[in-house]
């Protein structure tokens, strides 16, 4: 009895609080702006409303609801939030102090370790990384060939819990690369890295046959109190949604062969991919839009895999992929220090010949698609979550300043670690110090 | 491996590179641009002709006649990149980890002129660099200005006139926070041990030279003597000394890499102390902290446009370092350190219009004038002025455009870069291998004509 009333009380709080929340959130008027819904074509001299921390409605007009705090963006551009594909945001604050790197665990085979239960919602990444638009990322451990889970966080809110879109979006495979030929005039030993590569893959394809083993053994007894169970595995327990093709993976690829190989992996073993890396995809871009699976492509400062493929290789490589018709999302990689190049990535690309609408794609809707979040992100469209921002230019232009950004309705603070030393380094004093 | 792509890459670009080079004997005019002289207006429209590998005219309607003649349709010019701080073009590893003090070595000595980076740089703009031993030791070796003349031997690609420099490392590289060389840990471990191991070092060159003119006060002695004893032992060469002493002496400009801003403020007093010019910090990520001190005792600071946060030392930063520092009176230039991020310079730039509001000539001067002042070679070239050597980059749109593409590459008046020929070259070889597996495919024992 005391614990129904307990549980009632409860019940009865969080309600209030949850009320609270919901009287708190402020409702915005973003009125005079060009509004870019990517989903459809631009609104010019339009308006957008934000309430419950969704957009409520946008359009040419809207009234102003009663007590709305309105938002003046006349010559300015509203966007969606942009999504990074793939970083280490709250799990890395310095790559060089060991102590602040949580982004890889110790051995090959951690499918089970999961980064929601490490990201640091305070890094000061997320502050920076937000100076260009990002409202979402995707934080992936790394690290030997099954890193673990990777989770689609916000990048902005008081608790991991609180950030999180999905604590469990994808796993991870790191693919083994074909390794470059070394050694001067030496002939490439490519036979033998061929088979080095298929020896691996063939390490990945038994570790999966054990979990699916382990799996099949586990449903197979219950039910059957007469068999014994086998020990509680949590690796072969995390990989069982990879397996049953209900979470997707990451698969890191690099060159053509990789790539061939992968695809055909995919297949074989029925499991949800999507690519990352595919510098060589190029060259295969054809296959890669026959097997479905989507890319994200790397961070663009790096040169070509093989100084054949051109000095323009990674770029070219983001047009062509586009161009067969591959859904192709950008990320910013390994170090959440450049969380800021997302956007430079993309541009880059555009310079090279990527239509511009479809890198805003790739920035938006397709990593939306691509981790089955479209429904609430990646696109301005009534209902979905208010994750915008107000850019005075070109998002893609590095001088572009965005000042203004929502995450879940509200309006976040876009003060971060380099704008408090900015202000505080533009003040001192002018007179000399000994 | 990197000699074998190179041959296969020279193999490659070679037809582009011997129509222009034919053309570099005649004066070349690039009509209808418009031109970022960087010393005077931005000219819409403008011209340049260039002869004898030098820049003969600047201006609107420019003719010349038998020059040949490139028509810009309104693509962008501005002077050749110069990258102060990048350590491509040379041969093996660039730390000499072993030993603290390397003053007595040179990179001139490994100057590698197939270094496949020199291409990838001009393909981003480039022209020009300071390359240089790394940051493993408190004073390392001697680093040295190059033209990227693409093609030429070690020799060719030396900047001449440029003065030499000396690499020297203050923080958590010469004190060696984040690796280790092999063997036993080696002094300093902390920036105060850096400090002191400069001002010993400078301590023993002094000590050095105070041996040889007592030797040479006894030679003098002896000889004014009619030699009736015998000849004064004459003191032990060292070459490591001598190389400290070149900079005691101002023979060569000293740069120092540092990040943080209490580090280069000391060293800033022992160089006064010692009357070492200081030409200028590498990174110097803090150096926003310090501009006031910086832009008194004219040391110029090489830094990054937004690249921080790997470390500690380069996590006390913001991109408006740039920026800040430049509006307080600092020499900036902004460097890449990297064979990658070498060819993105001048997206770089456009990054300290955002941040801090540098005004984008500002930001162009980043890369042009600034560093050729800081390496000395600002008579011969930064700026697209009559008389300066005709180096120059030539751009899609404004190079500051987030969809600019680097078009061109001019060095000495000679296109050793041109994009559109790249891009035909590279159609052709495609049609070629597909042609080539055609054939493969094609069944045999048929000859065509079958005449045989």
């Amino acid at each position: 009895m005391k614990k129904t009333i307990f549980i009632i009380g409860l019940t009865l709080f969080i309600l209030a609080v949850s009320l609270i929340g919901r009287d708190a959130a402020p409702v915005y008027l973003i009125r005079n702006a060009t509004i870019v819904p990517v989903s459809g074509p631009p609104i010019e001299n339009g308006s957008l409303l934000i309430e419950n921390g969704r957009i409520k409605a946008l359009g040419r007009e809207i009234a102003v609801p009663d007590g709305a705090e309105v938002i003046d963006a006349s010559g300015q551009f509203v966007y969606p939030g942009f999504i990074d594909a793939y970083t280490h945001y709250g799990l890395a604050e310095i790559a060089a102090i060991s102590s602040t790197v949580d982004a890889r665990e110790i051995g090959k085979e951690n499918p089970e370790v999961r980064a929601a239960w490490a990201i640091n919602p305070f890094s000061v990444h997320f502050g920076t990384g937000r100076t260009t638009g990002t409202t979402t990322a995707l934080v992936a451990p790394s690290g030997g060939t099954f890193p673990g889970i990777s989770a689609l966080v916000k990048m902005d809110g008081w608790s991991l819990p609180e950030m999180a879109v999905s604590e469990a979006a994808t796993s991870l495979i790191n693919f083994p690369m074909t390794p470059r030929p070394s050694g001067e005039g030496v002939a490439a030993p490519k036979e033998s890295s061929e088979d080095v590569t298929s020896k691996i893959v063939d390490k990945i394809k038994d570790y999966l046959g054990e979990a699916r083993r382990y799996l099949q053994l586990k449903a197979l007894i219950s039910g059957n109190p007469g068999v014994e169970a086998p020990d509680y595995n949590a690796k072969y327990e995390a990989l069982a949604p990879v397996l049953d093709g209900s979470l997707p993976v990451i698969l890191s690829v690099e060159k053509t062969k990789d790539i061939e190989l992968a695809i055909k992996f995919v297949r074989d073993q029925k499991i949800k991919a999507i690519f990352r890396g595919c510098a060589q995809g190029f060259k295969v871009a054809d296959k890669i839009k026959a097997s479905g699976i989507p890319v994200i492509i790397d961070s663009l400062y790096r040169g070509p895999s093989e100084p054949e493929d051109g000095y323009d290789a990674p770029y070219r490589n983001v047009v062509e992929l586009a161009k067969a018709g591959v859904t192709i999302c950008f990320s910013s990689g390994d170090d959440p220090s450049a969380g800021k190049d997302l956007t430079y990535h993309a541009a880059k690309a555009v310079a090279f010949g990527l239509d511009r609408d479809e890198a805003i794609r790739a920035l938006t809707v397709n990593p939306a698609k691509v981790f089955g979040v479209d429904a609430r992100l990646g696109s301005l469209e009534p209902g979905k979550d208010a994750d915008l921002f107000i850019a005075a230019g070109d998002p893609l232009d590095a001088r572009t300043d965005i000042k203004v950004l929502f995450i879940n309705g509200r309006k976040v603070d876009m003060s971060n670690w380099w704008e408090r030393q900015y202000e505080k380094w533009s003040a001192r004093p002018g007179k000399d110090r000994p | 491996m990197k000699t074998r792509s190179t041959i296969a890459m020279i193999g490659l670009l070679a037809a582009g590179m011997t129509v222009t080079s034919a053309a570099a004997d005649k004066p070349l005019l690039l009509r209808n641009g418009n031109i970022i002289t960087v010393s005077g207006e931005t000219l819409a429209g403008g011209d340049v002709l260039i002869r004898d590998g030098k820049i003969a005219a600047v201006g609107k309607g420019l003719s010349a006649p038998g020059a040949a003649t490139i028509d810009l349709a309104g693509r962008w010019v501005m002077p050749g990149i110069i990258d102060s701080h990048s350590h491509i073009a040379l041969e093996g590893d660039v730390n000499e980890m072993g030993d603290l003090i390397t003053s007595e070595v040179d990179v001139r000595d490994i100057i590698n002129p197939n270094d496949l980076n020199i291409y990838y740089a001009l393909t981003g703009g480039v022209t020009s660099v300071h390359t240089m031993h790394g940051s493993a030791n408190p004073i390392a070796g001697r680093g040295i200005v190059l033209k990227l003349r693409w093609g030429g031997s070690a020799e060719d690609l030396i900047f001449k006139g440029a003065p030499v420099t000396s690499k020297w490392a203050l923080g958590e590289n010469p004190k060696q926070s984040n690796f280790s060389a092999p063997g036993k840990p080696r002094y300093p471990k902390s920036r105060m041990g850096v400090e002191a191991s400069i001002r010993l070092e400078f301590e023993k060159a002094r000590e050095y030279r105070r041996k040889w003119r007592e030797y040479e006060r006894a030679l003098d002695a002896g000889r004014a003597r009619k030699g009736r004893r015998p000849s004064p032992m004459p003191p032990k060469k060292d070459l490591r000394l001598e190389g400290i002493l070149e900079i005691l002496d101002g023979k060569i400009w000293v740069r120092c890499h540092a990040y943080q801003s209490e580090e280069m403020l000391s060293i800033m007093r022992l160089c006064k102390e010692y009357g070492v010019k200081l030409a200028c910090f590498e990174h110097a990520l803090e150096g926003y902290r310090i501009a006031e001190e910086l832009a008194r005792d004219g040391v110029a600071i090489s830094t990054f446009a937004d690249f921080w946060g790997y470390k500690w030392e380069a996590y006390n930063t913001m991109p408006h370092n740039a920026a800040l520092a430049a509006g307080k009176g600092v020499l900036v230039a902004l460097n890449s350190d990297d064979a990658e991020r070498m060819r993105h310079l001048f997206n770089d730039a456009a990054k300290t219009v955002r941040f801090g509001g540098m005004p984008e000539i500002e930001a162009i001067k980043t890369l042009t004038i600034n560093p050729a002042r800081i390496m000395g070679i600002d008579k011969w070239v930064g700026t697209i002025e009559p008389g300066k050597d005709a180096d120059l980059a030539v751009f899609s749109r404004n190079p500051l455009d987030p969809f600019t593409v680097c078009q061109m590459t001019i060095v000495d008046g000679k296109v050793l870069f041109d994009r559109d020929g790249y891009l035909a070259d590279r159609k052709k070889a495609e049609e070629a291998g597909k042609a080539k597996d055609a054939e493969k495919k094609a069944p045999k024992g048929e000859t065509p004509g079958g005449e045989v």
